[in-house]
């Protein structure tokens, strides 16, 4: 099964419309660094137009998980199944990645590489588009977060909002089944994280299947339809938005809201 | 001085030629040796147990072709090179520019991967994650974002070694290659006038390092491109006009 992962990717959208089929599901997943435990015992999963926020204290495992997800880093123990075929040890990760996209903390654009080209990328090498349908494209993600006004501008020139707006129109490019995105605006200060939420807003309305590692409660309360709140390398509570804010279970779960 | 000039200008030229074709194509093709060891030096280490114990075979090769380049003197390198061929071909020895323009290449590319190597490992890690992020492969971002960043950061140190390759092609004037030092040992030998032909070479060799340095400069900003960039205007332009005016842009 694991020699076969690679090319089970390929035809993983055969089954996508499968309802209540997840598209990612991790199955007591666990993740060291040397001595140090990350990752406990990890199991959740995702289906088409969840909208997942993970909050949780800093070095709770949140972006480790994340980074799990798309192959980024390798789990010790555990399995993590796209379409329930597993990938946990798949040959070519970059088929796997072609189809979840991820948003990161630190924007990591190309610097050689002007906003448009930023977003053709990936559309030009991977899917073999021609010039001119990529730049189609990219212009189309680039007016959804409205940055597509300056397809001419470099990465350096931008703020860091406008620089999360492009990151997140260069993912959406290739049009991922699902997208992660690891503390979007952790980086930014409070008046661009509202430009990055509302992009993100709209993202969710649209109907696409996000995993959101972040410490914007408001975002995770209002947007999510799915909370995990983690703690220790472990899931403490998962569930609606209402249940995690309104009626936490666990003591820990009150303690960290309490103190947001 | 003014004498030499008028009198033998023409086999200094020649000796300049000869000079700069050796040191461009030397630094061109030590460049291209230094990515291609940049780039496998860099690949992430394969899954299979067999690809593993050839990548290290292969990295042995390369490390000891780096340490052997760099630790012996060139004009020895020349000598060891251009007489050894000629030992197994029974003393036909290879022509003299062909070999000169060999060993500078070897020799510049065994400091190039070093150079590339550390221009590759001076990008942000989070440039690789973008990309990997996409799904290109390794080969892929290499081309495409890694290598354009670190070859601009590097351009300085390969500037260095071009202005090192025109003076140190000096040496191949033991193997009787006709560059500009072999050249000035000529003139003096006709003429005797030591002193006026070595601080009219001497010259010549400033002229042509100082004026590659600045050629290189410029080069440098012409590749970091514009400060400014425009924001184009209406909110209505349809995708086709704003792919056209990003192309123009």
């Amino acid at each position: 099964m694991v020699e076969n992962s690679t090319s089970n990717i390929q035809n993983a959208n055969l089954t996508a419309d499968e309802i209540g089929q997840p598209i990612v599901k991790i199955e007591h997943l666990g993740k060291s660094f040397g001595d140090h435990i990350v990752l406990k015992d990890i199991d959740f999963s995702v289906c088409k137009g969840d909208v997942t926020c993970v909050i949780g204290p800093s070095g709770s495992g949140k972006s480790t998980l994340l980074r799990c997800i798309n192959l980024f880093e390798k789990p010790t123990v555990g399995r993590i199944l796209f379409h329930g075929e597993d990938v946990t040890a798949a040959r070519k990760p970059n088929l796997l990645r072609q189809k979840v996209g991820m948003v990161f903390q630190s924007f990591n654009l190309f610097n050689n590489l002007n906003v448009l080209h930023n977003c053709t990328l990936g559309p030009r090498k991977v899917f073999k588009l021609s010039k001119a349908d990529a730049e189609q494209l990219a212009i189309k993600h680039l007016k959804t977060v409205g940055m597509d006004a300056f397809v001419n501008a470099k990465p350096r020139q931008l703020s860091g909002g406008q620089k999360q707006r492009v990151a997140i129109a260069r993912a959406l490019c290739m049009n991922p089944e699902v997208l992660l995105f690891d503390e979007p605006t952790s980086a930014l200060d409070p008046e661009m994280v509202g430009e990055v939420l509302a992009a993100m807003k709209t993202l969710a309305e649209n109907g696409l299947t996000m995993i959101v590692v972040t410490h914007e409660m408001s975002f995770a309360r209002e947007v999510a339809n799915h909370v995990v709140f983690m703690d220790g390398g472990v899931i403490v509570e998962e569930g609606t938005p209402q249940q995690i804010f309104e009626n936490p279970q666990e003591e820990r779960t009150k303690l960290f809201l309490s103190r947001n | 001085m003014w004498n030499i000039l008028s009198e033998y200008y023409i086999d200094i030229l020649i000796g300049v030629g000869y000079t700069m074709l050796v040191a461009l194509i030397g630094t061109v093709v030590g460049l291209v040796i230094g990515v291609l060891i940049g780039v496998y030096r860099t690949i992430p280490d394969p899954k299979s147990k067999a690809a593993l114990v050839f990548k290290k075979i292969g990295d042995y090769i390369l490390t000891a072709y780096v340490e052997i380049f760099r630790g012996t003197p060139m004009m020895v390198q020349a000598m060891v090179i251009f007489w050894g061929f000629a030992e197994l071909n029974g003393g036909r020895t290879l022509n003299v520019t062909v070999s000169g323009l060999i060993i500078v290449s070897i020799n510049t590319g065994a400091y190039m991967a070093e150079i590339v190597r550390g221009g590759i490992i001076s990008i942000d890690k989070g440039q690789f994650e973008g990309a990997h992020a996409l799904g290109l492969t390794h080969t892929q971002t290499m081309f495409n974002v890694v290598l354009p960043q670190a070859l601009r950061n590097i351009l300085p140190s390969v500037s260095n070694e071009f202005i090192i390759n025109i003076k140190d092609t000096s040496v191949l004037n033991v193997i009787g290659f006709t560059e500009l030092f072999f050249v000035a040992k000529d003139i003096v030998t006709q003429t005797y006038k030591t002193f006026p032909t070595y601080l009219l070479v001497a010259i010549v060799y400033f002229i042509l390092t100082f004026g590659i340095s600045m050629l290189l400069r410029f080069v440098e900003r012409k590749m970091d491109g514009s400060k400014n960039y425009k924001v184009l205007g209406s909110q209505n332009l349809d995708a086709e006009s704003y792919a056209r005016e990003a192309r123009n842009g």
